[in-house]
């Protein structure tokens, strides 16, 4: 039997680190001096973290008004069939006990109204909303055609439940005299909705536009939707800045949604001064039916959001939590070292 | 086949294709194929669909059809399934081309067929039963034949049937005395109008029973009559024959066995796993459901109204129940179908790193290793049984003469300067031969002292080698070159007689009286006077001879237990001697035989000629007086020596062996050779041992003895403390068995069990089968010896079965075709003559030794990575989809998912596959304001992702998430390499210890032992040759018999072959425990 050729060898199996297994490996070894410095790191960071986040979630400010109850007779009025036209504002007035800094936004906040429904997300039509096809009504059960045939625009239950109160903050300098708040309704929403998931037909004239087109307005509408807001034409049509921030579903049952951010003009270039403020509530959005409820917030925001205190929180847990392992640990390690090294002497 | 009726039994009559026709016998076409391209499509998608995960995702498939209840869109679902349904249908489909073609490359060998008179080229697949066809030497026989006629005198034909039991020793066909006399006169054959009568296809082997009517005779055929499928024929210049069986009835393709389909314990496992986290899917969507209902009746109703949905159309408890189907439509995930995708991909990779290995790569053959099967590598892992052939697989299958003793002296060890026995290695020079023209070059032997004795003229060595010359039953040959060659029927055999070959005592050529041998240059022709054969209760085999000086002799050499009873007294001295050095000789596994001779005075021998003549003439006890006669001359021998075999195992067979014991795999020999080789075998590579325990060996003839035996053993293994009753009452099985284990582990010491073929079938019976799979598994070792195929496939069933251990069989021929498709995993040893073996094997390799490394290097990693990847992606899922089910409580039950799942799947497999970048390009693309703009309603997803992660709450998060779960599992691992260290963690400190101390010394250990066995005789040789030699029917006629030779040929000579038959046959029907012809 005499050998084959070497190069047969060479020429049928690769001889590379991969095809023969031999990669190097990097196995962690967890000797104690690492694995304890990298615990006691760690929970330096995520102590530091937490009361830093702590800290700043505590520099905000935020006002909740619920107004379900305060408004009570507005909701009243509007369970009788008959007044379901008659406009009813109320008034909430309150006490800024210290000036709010900064940026200060306003939302309005549902609770118990079931955004995230399934067939209630599914109930839109983003071809509509896109302003290629005002006719493409298919996925918008139930709330397609009107009883002539003609689509709703905007077709959906989305669309049709949006919340239609209005909301304006006033600052009562003295008893007599009333300041309107500024408040702008401008980049409320994303970059990416309002140039590319929403475009209205054209830009031209947007009324004569819809009106071109037979259409229908939602049921619980009062007012089609190129004729939104009245004083800047630009924010009409699907581009309406309050209509997008309502066609995002929120994912649980209590939400709030960005309604407006203050102008930081005049008096107002600081932020809010302290005083007395009230908010004039034209009651539209019936929440007594569901048994839900709805408030106005105000509040400020820091570098890392709202007012939550749950990351600063978890943070500081965290931390804690590993400095003790790391304790545990480093105790255990030094009895063990202990036995092993008697039983070496032994 | 597809027969109405019901065959009884086969009519073939010859040359008559349409008499034959009539019964619809299967033709010689073979099918291992599963498909056609018809069929393909059905037949596969039906398999397809029969298992758990694929049914259950078409389930799903047509859940989400329906609109009311589908919450994912119909594609998430469809384009996996439809992915890895083709994926498995092409790989069906490449497998099954590839059996097509060895079908076809099988069914279009040619073959010469007697068609119309004339002999014709005719494909194997067109060959019809009752045809004649006409073999030549060295070709594979095309189906099962009844033998005709052939070149060899008196329709004598030789054939290999390595390919059916593994045994590379000629045998012996002849035909019928009626139908050789037709020889190779194509009208005579083609006139041939014979009516055979016989047995329906069967698998067994060693047995054929039927008769041929011709010419208003009878005549009854058996075994030797009739040359099967896959046999070579071999010394035969050609032969006639007639079919029988043809195709998928021969007895070969009977014995394949069915191809079932393997599966390996980690699919087990993951099925189950499948079905109770399906069963958790249900409680899951029982719970939603519920929790729906409940939201429904509770706020959904007043929600409805302001959401303008019809109050009465749908009551809470249907919302419930539409809720129900849309969960397990969502939380599907939790068993998704890229398991199988991933597990199989992984499994490929695994397959290519073993075809890759150049640790497994013969370079002599230039055969690399190669993964047949890539689904079952894992498995590997697991092994707990080893089931192995021996010949061509432990064995190399080649004898060489190592060592003699010749008058109390050992030749053939090599002694260096210091007097100390070395190994033998390459670096020392053998003795050369090449000064004498006849030597046969492959021989080598290390010890100059025996050529030095030679040439010196030491008479005993002399006449040592002189027997080795003179007592055999070679053939020799000359081809044309003028070199001599021999054809043994034993390769024990060849190698003594080459041995005296190369030391200068030639045998050159016998004839029925004479034997002409060549002792160192001079011509001697010895006359041959009595040959006083092999069989398997004497255990010897004798020749008297008269040599050139005209004094009588008898050479005998047989097992030394045997021989040493009949020596003369005188001997005592060198027989103690030279029974250490068989001693020796049997500890280093090497086959032994005691040399003895004796002079004869020529009053004595002619007297006792004349007895022997008057014996074989009685009709009356003529064996007990003929074996009489034999005991009588053969006694008061003078003893020569001994001589030592090796019987050359493949390399690195015994460390392998070693080193799989040693990881706690049993491994078991199943072996159709004799039970002395095997037991041989078995102590050469370590599997049994001088300090075993008990070696039990089987081999009662009957039911009832095998169980006394199985009985005694297990009383012996136990003590007598232990009482078996009822071991095969089957109520009680399953407590014994545990039981068992349990003793299993108690037991100490080493135990073997050697059982033979006889013995296994009768074992086999019910009621016997669990005493002997009690005994077997106690056992270190398992020997069977002389098992046909079926009966490999039936041992490994039952542990199978009844041992719910994971098995492998290995093998190198088509006799463990049955064994290797039956086993969990079977290997085929490649780069041997037949194909068989690697065509239905798993995983092939060249080397037993390479099992060593598939078993313990890659089938141990792939279990690994496999085991991790599993529990990553059980994880993984697990974790994705809980997070549905936590948000069904704040979005009132109604299905709506939290993340988009849509194309969740297509980007897990992606992800799977290992492309991150494909994974963000795809996410990029989907997220991109283009894709929008084409689909608005499919891709709503749009701006999500990249105002989110602009936020740094959002980064917070994830980093906390991050420390929050490492943590923990860092400290974990921490703490368990210091409280409870594995045996790994331990090696590996060790290892950095010994790193720091010193480089480890090479050590290379000695395999030598020293053993007290006594007899390692074995001895592969057959009945009934002596007598073919005296009555010179196996000579080659120098001149061309005549056609009428049979009435011109003597008497004698005809008894001869009617003995022969007799013998194979008694020993057959009397299952006595070494049959000496098996086909």
């Amino acid at each position: 039997m005499e050998e084959r050729p070497q190069h047969c060898l060479s020429r049928l199996l690769d001889n590379s680190a991969l095809k023969q297994q031999e990669l190097p490996i990097h196995r962690l070894y967890f000797t104690a001096r690492r694995v304890l410095f990298v615990f006691f790191a760690t929970g330096i960071f995520c102590l530091c973290m937490g009361i830093i986040l702590i800290l700043s979630a505590r520099s905000t400010q935020e006002i909740e008004i619920n107004y379900t109850r305060i408004c009570a007779n507005c909701a009243k009025l509007q369970e009788n069939a008959s007044n379901f036209d008659k406009e009813c504002t109320c008034s909430i007035p309150f006490y800024l006990s210290g000036k709010m800094m900064g940026n200060v936004y306003m939302y309005y906040k549902l609770y118990g109204f079931y955004q995230n429904l399934y067939l209630y997300i599914r109930s839109r039509s983003n071809r509509q909303l896109v302003g290629k096809d005002v006719k493409a009504v298919e996925d918008c059960a139930p709330f397609k055609m009107s009883d002539n045939k003609t689509p709703i625009v905007p077709c959906g239950a989305i669309a049709n439940s949006m919340f239609n109160d209005t909301i304006i903050l006033s600052h009562n300098i003295n008893s007599s005299v009333q300041i309107k708040v500024p408040m702008l309704k401008s980049r409320l929403t994303w970059w990416t909705d309002k140039y590319v998931k929403f475009q209205n037909l054209s830009s031209k004239n947007l009324a004569d536009e819809f009106r071109g087109k037979i259409h229908t307005v939602p049921p619980n509408w009062p007012k089609p939707i190129y004729d939104l807001d009245k004083k800047d034409p630009r924010n009409n049509g699907f581009l309406n800045d309050d209509f997008i921030v309502w066609m995002r579903a929120a994912a649980f049952p209590t939400f709030k949604k960005l309604y407006g951010r203050l102008n930081r003009t005049h008096h107002f270039i600081e932020g809010l001064p302290a005083g007395n403020y009230s908010f004039n509530i034209t009651y539209n959005f019936p929440v007594t039916r569901f048994h839900g409820e709805k408030s106005v917030v105000l509040s400020t925001l820091t570098w890392c959001g709202g007012n939550s205190l749950f990351l600063g929180l978890a943070y500081t847990v965290t931390g804690a939590m590993t400095w003790l392992a790391s304790f545990a640990m480093m105790a255990i390690h030094i009895m063990l070292k202990n036995k092993k090294m008697s039983f070496f002497h032994q | 086949m597809f027969c109405f009726m019901v065959e009884v039994e086969r009519i073939v009559k010859a040359n008559d294709r349409e008499y034959n026709e009539k019964f619809q016998y299967a033709d010689n076409r073979i099918h291992t194929s599963k498909y056609n391209i018809l069929t393909f499509l059905p037949i596969n998608l039906f398999e397809q669909f029969q298992r758990v995960a694929n049914a259950y995702f078409l389930c799903l498939l047509i859940l989400q059809l329906i609109p009311e209840i589908s919450s994912l869109t119909w594609f998430t679902t469809i384009v996996p399934l439809v992915l890895v349904i083709t994926m498995t249908a092409v790989k069906d489909a490449t497998d099954d081309y590839f059996r097509h073609k060895s079908d076809n490359q099988v069914n279009n060998r040619q073959s010469e067929v007697l068609i119309n008179s004339k002999l014709q080229n005719e494909k194997w697949m067109n060959v019809k039963v009752g045809d004649i066809i006409k073999l030549e030497n060295n070709q594979f026989v095309a189906a099962d034949l009844l033998l005709l006629s052939s070149s060899e005198p008196h329709g004598l034909c030789y054939v290999e049937t390595a390919e059916l039991d593994g045994e590379t020793n000629l045998k012996v066909r002849h035909a019928l005395s009626v139908t050789s006399e037709l020889g190779a006169d194509i009208s005579r054959l083609a006139g041939f109008d014979g009516i055979v009568v016989c047995e329906v296809p069967n698998n067994k082997l060693d047995k054929f029973m039927g008769i041929l009517s011709w010419k208003d005779s009878k005549h009854s055929l058996n075994n030797e009559k009739i040359i099967l499928r896959g046999c070579i024929l071999r010394n035969t210049s050609w032969c006639f024959g007639m079919v029988i069986f043809a195709g998928p009835d021969t007895k070969l393709m009977q014995n394949s066995g069915k191809t079932k389909f393997k599966r390996t314990s980690i699919d087990r496992l993951m099925n189950t796993l499948v079905l109770w986290i399906f069963g958790f899917l249900i409680c899951l969507g029982i719970i939603l459901a519920i929790g729906n209902s409940i939201w429904e009746s509770q706020t959904g109703d007043q929600f409805r109204t302001f959401l303008f949905w019809n109050e009465g159309e749908k009551s809470s408890v249907f919302s419930g129940f539409l809720t129900f189907w849309s969960y397990i439509i969502i939380l599907n995930t939790v068993v998704p179908i890229s398991l199988y995708v991933s597990v199989e991909v992984i499994r490929l990779g695994h397959s290519y790193f073993i075809n890759w290995d150049r640790k497994m790569y013969y370079s002599r053959k230039a055969i690399p290793a190669e993964a047949r099967t890539t689904t079952l590598n894992e498995e590997l892992g697991q092994i707990e049984y080893i089931f192995s052939d021996k010949t061509g697989t432990l064995t190399q299958n080649i004898m060489t003469f190592k060592r003699c003793s010749i008058n109390g002296r050992i030749y053939g060890e090599v002694h260096d300067d210091l007097d100390q026995k070395t190994e033998i290695t390459q670096e020392k020079e053998p003795v050369d031969f090449s000064v004498k023209s006849q030597a046969d070059r492959e021989f080598q032997f290390f010890d100059h002292n025996l050529m030095e004795s030679i040439k010196m003229g030491d008479p005993k060595v002399h006449e040592f080698l002189r027997l080795l010359a003179l007592c055999h039953t070679v053939m020799s040959e000359e081809n044309s070159a003028g070199e001599l060659i021999y054809q043994v029927q034993s390769p024990d055999e060849g190698a003594l007689v080459t041995a005296a070959r190369n030391f200068g005592f030639i045998f050159k050529s016998r004839t029925p009286e004479t034997i002409t041998i060549e002792e160192l240059g001079t011509l001697a022709t010895y006359q041959l006077l009595a040959f006083l054969d092999f069989n398997n209760t004497r255990k010897r085999m004798s020749v008297i001879v008269r040599n050139p000086e005209g004094q009588i002799k008898l050479y005998s050499k047989g097992a030394d237990t045997i021989l040493f009873e009949k020596l003369h007294p005188s001997n005592e001295v060198l027989l103690s001697l030279t029974s250490d050095h068989l001693s020796e000789f049997a500890g280093e596994g090497l086959r032994t035989l005691a040399i003895a001779y004796r002079d004869l005075d020529d009053k004595y021998f002619k007297e006792w000629h004349k007895m022997l003549e008057d014996a074989n003439a009685a009709t009356e006890e003529r064996d007990e007086r003929i074996a009489g006669l034999y005991e009588e001359i053969e006694r008061d021998l003078m003893l020569l020596g001994a001589t030592a075999v090796e019987d050359k195992l493949q390399e690195g067979v015994i460390e392998t062996v070693t080193s799989l014991s040693l990881a706690n795999i049993k491994i078991w020999v199943l072996t159709g050779d004799k039970q002395e080789t095997a037991i041989n075998i078995g102590y050469a590579c370590n599997m049994l041992t001088d300090d075993m325990n008990d070696v039990f060996v089987i081999a009662g003839n009957n039911a009832v003895e095998v169980r006394e035996e199985l009985r005694k053993a297990k009383q012996n293994l136990f003590g007598q403390n232990r009482n078996f009753s009822n071991g095969h009452v089957v109520c009680e099985k399953k407590q014994q068995l545990e039981l068992d284990s349990i003793v299993e582990e108690t037991l100490t010491g080493d135990y073997a069990l050697i059982i033979n073929g006889h013995s296994l079938a009768h074992a086999l019976e019910s009621d016997v089968k669990n005493d002997l799979l009690e005994l077997a598994c106690m056992c270190k070792t398992v020997i069977c010896c002389r098992v046909t195929p079926l009966q490999k496939a039936q041992v490994v069933e039952l542990v199978k079965k009844y041992r719910n251990a994971v098995t492998l069989a290995i093998g190198d021929g088509a006799n463990d075709v049955s064994m290797i498709k039956s086993a969990h995993i079977g290997i085929g040893i490649s780069g041997q003559e037949g194909l068989q073996a690697v065509l239905a094997s798993d995983y092939s390799f060249a080397q037993f030794r390479y099992l060593q490394r598939l078993l313990l290097v890659h089938g141990r990693w792939s279990y690994f990575r496999m085991c991790k990847f599993l529990c990553y992606f059980f994880y993984k899922n697990f974790a994705f989809t809980l997070v549905h089910f936590w948000f069904g409580f704040f979005c009132g039950f109604s299905a709506q998912i939290a993340l988009d799942t849509s194309y969740w799947t297509f980007i897990n497999h992606v992800f799977i596959w290992g492309s991150i970048a494909i994974y963000f390009s795809i996410l990029f693309t989907m997220h991109s304001n283009g894709i929008f703009g084409i689909f608005p309603n499919q891709f709503p997803f749009v701006g999500n992702a990249r105002h989110s992660l602009t936020q740094k709450c959002i980064w917070l998060v994830i980093l906390l998430t991050t420390v929050a779960s490492v943590m923990p599992v860092v400290a974990f691992r921490f703490l368990k390499v210091d409280l409870y260290p594995t045996l790994s963690d331990q090696i590996r400190r060790w290892q950095k210890a010994q790193k720091k101390a010193r480089p480890p010394s090479s050590r290379r250990p000695r395999t030598r032992r020293s053993s007290s066995r006594r007899s390692g005789y074995a001895f592969a040789h057959q009945e009934g040759y002596g007598e073919l030699i005296t009555s010179g029917k196996n000579m080659r006629a120098k001149n061309p018999p005549p056609t009428s030779g049979l009435e011109k040929t003597h008497y004698n000579s005809t008894s001869w072959i009617e003995n022969l038959c007799k013998k194979t046959t008694d020993t057959v029907s009397s299952f006595s425990q070494d049959k000496t012809v098996k086909l």
